[in-house]
């Protein structure tokens, strides 16, 4: 009885424990999640893929919203040369319907998986949005951060995520590895 | 007239040395840093809560520091005229958002709102990135001074 308890106490503060980011040079485990349609999709299906960029993003966010047709036309362009890109809400006040409305209108055409009560963000360590997560084809992290500079997109001096990619693709050392910006909050379940 | 009035809302602009400075300004008190923008939801839920902490916590210095861009600064200034908050607004001074999230805190993932506290002794006693009841900022601050 006593090794029992034991043993339910050490599984409750291992539960509790909060893991740390993943950090570049880290493996990722594809994992398989619902779209906002409803349909699993499991990422391993991505092997073969040279890169595979996963965006925190949101439908209500201004700056991730700054970044819709950025985010369309760059999954397009990559798509051609074997990267893909997949979107993450994880905000819990976004249903996903409205995540369903919200690519149909802004013409997000990239598969965009809804994190249920924000596991793989806090598993990630996902803070804000827009945030990108850059894998090379053995799911090692290769770059992780902002898409480039400016959210304005009027005056991008630094597209630190093309960059990334476009070095992956060269077989060339990843030139910046992370880089910050200002973002909205992913809005969590209550712990 | 009106413009200038409005202008008069806001304490300036600030880089990250510049608000490590004003931070030092208060050494001996705690302080709570805020970083917020007028278009951020959440941030102006909070906006009301902040004031009635600051104007509970007289104990307290506190600094409000707007990521606003140049474009927003028409709406920043009228939002700060209205709330009348009882601490100073700066607004972040143009340059590379990386480096001054960096400068201010390389903890800070750059995301908004995101409340700084500083002990009395001027070290950053706790991070609370996203949003936050005043009652958490409140805890992280501990029990006012006797």
């Amino acid at each position: 009885m006593r090794l029992a308890i034991a043993a339910l106490v050490v599984a409750a503060l291992a539960g509790s424990a909060a893991a740390a980011p993943i950090a570049v040079g880290d493996k990722l485990a594809p994992f398989t999640m619902k779209d906002a349609a409803g349909k699993d999709v499991n990422l391993a299906s991505l092997a073969g893929k040279k890169a595979v960029v996963l965006a925190f993003i949101a439908t209500q966010c201004p700056v991730s919203n700054a970044y819709n047709e950025r985010m369309a036309a760059f999954a397009k362009e990559y798509e051609a040369k074997g990267v893909a890109f997949v979107g993450i809400n994880a905000n819990k006040q976004e249903s996903p319907a409205e995540i369903v409305g919200h690519a149909k209108t802004h013409g997000l055409s990239f598969p965009i998986l809804k994190d249920d009560g924000n596991k793989k963000a806090d598993e990630f360590g996902a803070q804000v949005t827009p945030e990108t997560y850059l894998f090379d084809a053995s799911w090692t992290l290769r770059y992780h951060g902002r898409i480039d500079d400016d959210k304005s997109g009027k005056a991008i001096a630094s597209q630190d995520l093309r960059n990334a990619v476009d070095a992956l693709l060269a077989g060339k050392e990843v030139p910046v590895k992370e880089a910050k910006a200002f973002g909205c909050t992913i809005k969590r379940v209550a712990q | 007239m009106i413009p200038l009035l409005l202008a008069a809302a806001l304490s300036g602009e600030v880089d990250a040395a510049s608000l490590r400075q004003r931070i030092e300004s208060h050494r001996g008190q705690p302080v709570v840093v805020t970083f917020w923008a007028t278009w951020c939801a959440p941030c102006v839920k909070e906006f009301p809560d902040l004031v009635a902490l600051a104007t509970r916590r007289r104990d307290v210095a506190f600094v409000s520091v707007s990521i606003d861009d140049k474009e927003d600064v028409v709406a920043l200034e009228r939002f700060v005229a209205q709330r009348k908050p009882p601490f100073p607004v700066y607004r972040k001074a143009d340059g590379k958002d990386s480096d001054f999230i960096d400068g201010v805190d390389p903890a800070w993932s750059g995301v908004v709102p995101a409340s700084l506290v500083y002990g009395a002794d001027g070290k950053r006693s706790a991070i609370l990135q996203g949003e936050h009841t005043p009652s958490e900022i409140e805890k992280a601050l501990g029990e006012p001074a006797r």
